[in-house]
């Protein structure tokens, strides 16, 4: 009930201090606003990061070939001739057959012809394992089994984009189009005899991917130039010639241990396990831990969150100076109505209350003006293909008008106290 | 009803010993009385009034009211006594400029923690009982200096005082309007309201029951 006539006190005030109220307003909308766009940013990259790292597997670690070339130390230089092995991996799966995944890649770059078609692409050779993680796709046709590895068959699976569910407004401007996917898009590859490297390939299977918006490996960028192309590893090994990196081995090994708390353990014993194998020397390898590889993706998503969240804060902190000096205006222009109201039998509590509730009615009125402010923002950067901010949630507004809302309380509450402290007569007294 | 003893109150001035405002006031005060505190400027009347109604705290001294030693009640005490015990009706009135005179009366009932609608319904009555009918929705600023006071002693009736202090009523009206509000005061005293007044006005202390003089802080006998 006095919470009531507090509020209508401190609607009136607002609005018999148009100016004062309106200033206020302005630096709590933009806390609410930054603090509304970084909480979306945060939500986002949470979320698309655990979903990543739900595809890729909890217990992930990554061995990987050095990218020599860009190594400035001779002695790297010279390990050249060092290289990760199919046989490595086959090692390692015999070895630690308790693995829940050991899975070879190599990768090479080739020419892809149909007819008159013909286009360079990246084929990526891999083993039936490679399906165990980060399994996106809906297929058509199959997937390469352990025949093909075994029998080193020419046989491939062809991967078709998603595409966009809205293509954002820069891509149409500068994107040129990928003449391989045109085309895989438009034939119907299955059962199909193509041309790679001059060699026939008959496709077995075609795997189309989620949307863009939905695919958490393109969130991370981590694999999402990787190729469209699968063959057997083998296969690719032996026959197709191409350019690639390996210097007659194959580019890297998924490992997946099933479960996050062994990774450290098998990241130690693979390290062992592969220096035993390769006369002691490891340094042309390098062996993560998936998450690692994640964060070093997230870190400049990260910087912009905080850098989003200082401003928001500071601008936070500016509008609670804002209101704290409202209040402390607003109190000494009602000394005597302090004075009247402490006469007729209000409490230092209720004097109190009503110039904290009238501070939190500043803060909560900045606070629905910055989010309808906001909620366009980022309604328009949505629309322009902003992938973080299509997270929105729906209770996101409302926290943000509670930050709003209690950086009223907290700034009103020094002031109010000092108002609640006046002395009765003196308060009567003052014109 | 009121019974003071002894009530001395300072005002510190710099380090000094300060400003004796009363210096051992006795004072007994029956229910149902209409008294009227009279003395020069200065003479402390105000200060004692504001020691009665629990806006200030006497110095030394013990103050009774209605047989209960309050001198030692903490504030929140206080404001319940002034919100329910006494009703204060001013010099300068005292109206809230921004509320109408219907919120101006409500206040104290919404204060006690009465409801909104039956907080209007009775200030609306206090209103017709002060002669102010059919002016409820009117701003203090709108209303004539006799009939603010009245908006303020409806105020002051608001939560069924027991006591109802009164500090200069008239001083600020003409003496038409003054003498109506006179009228209401006795009017309320006769119906058992106790009511003490602080006047410079002798004409006005003429019609009371009992009147009190004060010189230099002290009551005169």
């Amino acid at each position: 009930m006095r919470v009531y006539e507090s509020l209508r006190t401190g609607t009136l005030e607002i609005f018999n201090n148009k100016l004062r109220s309106f200033l206020s307003f302005l630096s709590i909308s933009v806390g609410v606003i930054s603090i509304l766009y970084s909480i979306t940013l945060i939500y986002s990259i949470r979320t698309r990061t655990q979903k990543a790292l739900e595809v890729a597997g909890p217990g992930r670690i990554v061995v990987k070939m050095k990218d020599r070339w860009n190594s400035s130390s001779d002695m790297e230089k010279k390990q050249a001739r060092e290289s990760l092995t199919l046989e490595d991996a086959l090692a390692l799966e015999s070895r630690y057959p308790e693995l829940f995944m050991t899975s070879p890649m190599l990768r090479k770059w080739i020419q892809f012809r149909v007819g008159n078609f013909s286009e360079w692409q990246s084929v990526l050779g891999v083993d039936p394992q490679w399906r165990k993680r980060g399994w996106i796709y809906k297929m058509r046709g199959r997937f390469l089994n352990q025949f093909d590895i075994d029998t080193r068959a020419r046989v491939c699976v062809i991967i078709i984009e998603g595409g966009w569910l809205k293509k954002p407004k820069w891509l149409k401007f500068y994107d040129n189009k990928d003449r391989f996917q045109e085309f895989v898009k438009h034939e119907d590859m299955l059962g199909k005899t193509i041309m790679l490297s001059g060699n026939l390939y008959t496709v077995v299977g075609v795997l189309y991917e989620p949307p863009r918006e939905k695919n958490p490996k393109a969130f991370l960028q981590v694999e999402s130039w990787s190729p469209k192309i699968l063959a057997p590893i083998t296969t690719v090994q032996r026959f197709l010639s191409g350019y690639d990196e390996s210097e007659g081995g194959i580019d890297q090994i998924n490992l997946d241990t099933g479960r996050e708390s062994t990774i450290n353990a098998y990241k130690a014993r693979v390290e062992k396990f592969l220096a035993a194998r390769h006369g002691g020397r490891l340094n042309f390898l390098e062996i993560k831990d998936y998450r690692d590889i994640i964060k070093d993706k997230l870190a400049d998503k990260q910087r912009d969150m905080y850098t989003v969240l200082i401003i928001g804060a500071i601008a936070i902190l500016a509008g609670g100076i804002g209101i704290m000096n409202v209040t402390l205006a607003t109190i000494y222009s009602r000394i005597k109505e302090i004075g009247i109201r402490r006469a007729i039998g209000a409490t230092r509590g209720a004097i109190m209350a009503q110039f904290v509730i009238e501070a939190m009615l500043l803060g909560f009125f900045g606070g629905v003006a910055g989010i309808m402010v906001g909620l366009g923002g980022i309604q328009y950067l949505a629309s322009k293909g902003n992938e973080d901010m299509i997270m929105l949630q729906w209770w996101m507004p409302f926290v943000s008008v509670l930050a709003a809302v209690a950086t009223g309380f907290l700034a009103s509450l020094y002031p109010a106290y000092q108002a609640s402290k006046l002395d009765p007569v003196e308060a009567l007294r003052y014109e | 009803m009121i019974k003071c003893e002894d009530l001395h109150k300072v005002y510190p001035i710099g380090k000094g010993s300060g400003y004796q405002a009363l210096r051992g006031v006795n004072l007994h005060i029956r229910a149902g009385e209409f008294t009227a505190i009279t003395g020069p400027s200065g003479c402390g009347k105000s200060t004692l009034l504001n020691i009665i109604g629990f806006l200030d705290n006497p110095s030394s001294g013990k103050y009774y009211f209605g047989e209960r030693d309050v001198t030692a009640f903490d504030d929140g005490k206080r404001s319940g006594l002034r919100l329910r015990g006494i009703g204060f009706v001013f010099q300068s009135f005292n109206l809230l400029p921004r509320f109408s005179a219907l919120d101006n009366v409500k206040l104290p009932m919404l204060y006690a923690g009465m409801d909104k609608e039956p907080a209007g319904k009775l200030a609306a009555e206090l209103l017709a009982r002060v002669g102010l009918a059919g002016k409820e929705s009117n701003s203090p600023v709108k209303l004539s200096g006799g009939e603010r006071q009245r908006v303020g002693l409806a105020r002051a009736l608001a939560n069924r005082p027991r006591l109802l202090l009164a500090d200069e009523p008239t001083g600020n009206l003409d003496s038409g309007s003054g003498a109506g509000i006179m009228d209401l005061l006795l009017e309320l005293n006769k119906e058992g309201l106790t009511i003490v007044m602080v006047t410079h006005d002798q004409g006005l202390a003429k019609r009371v029951s009992r009147v009190i003089r004060m010189k230099d802080g002290l009551v005169e006998n």
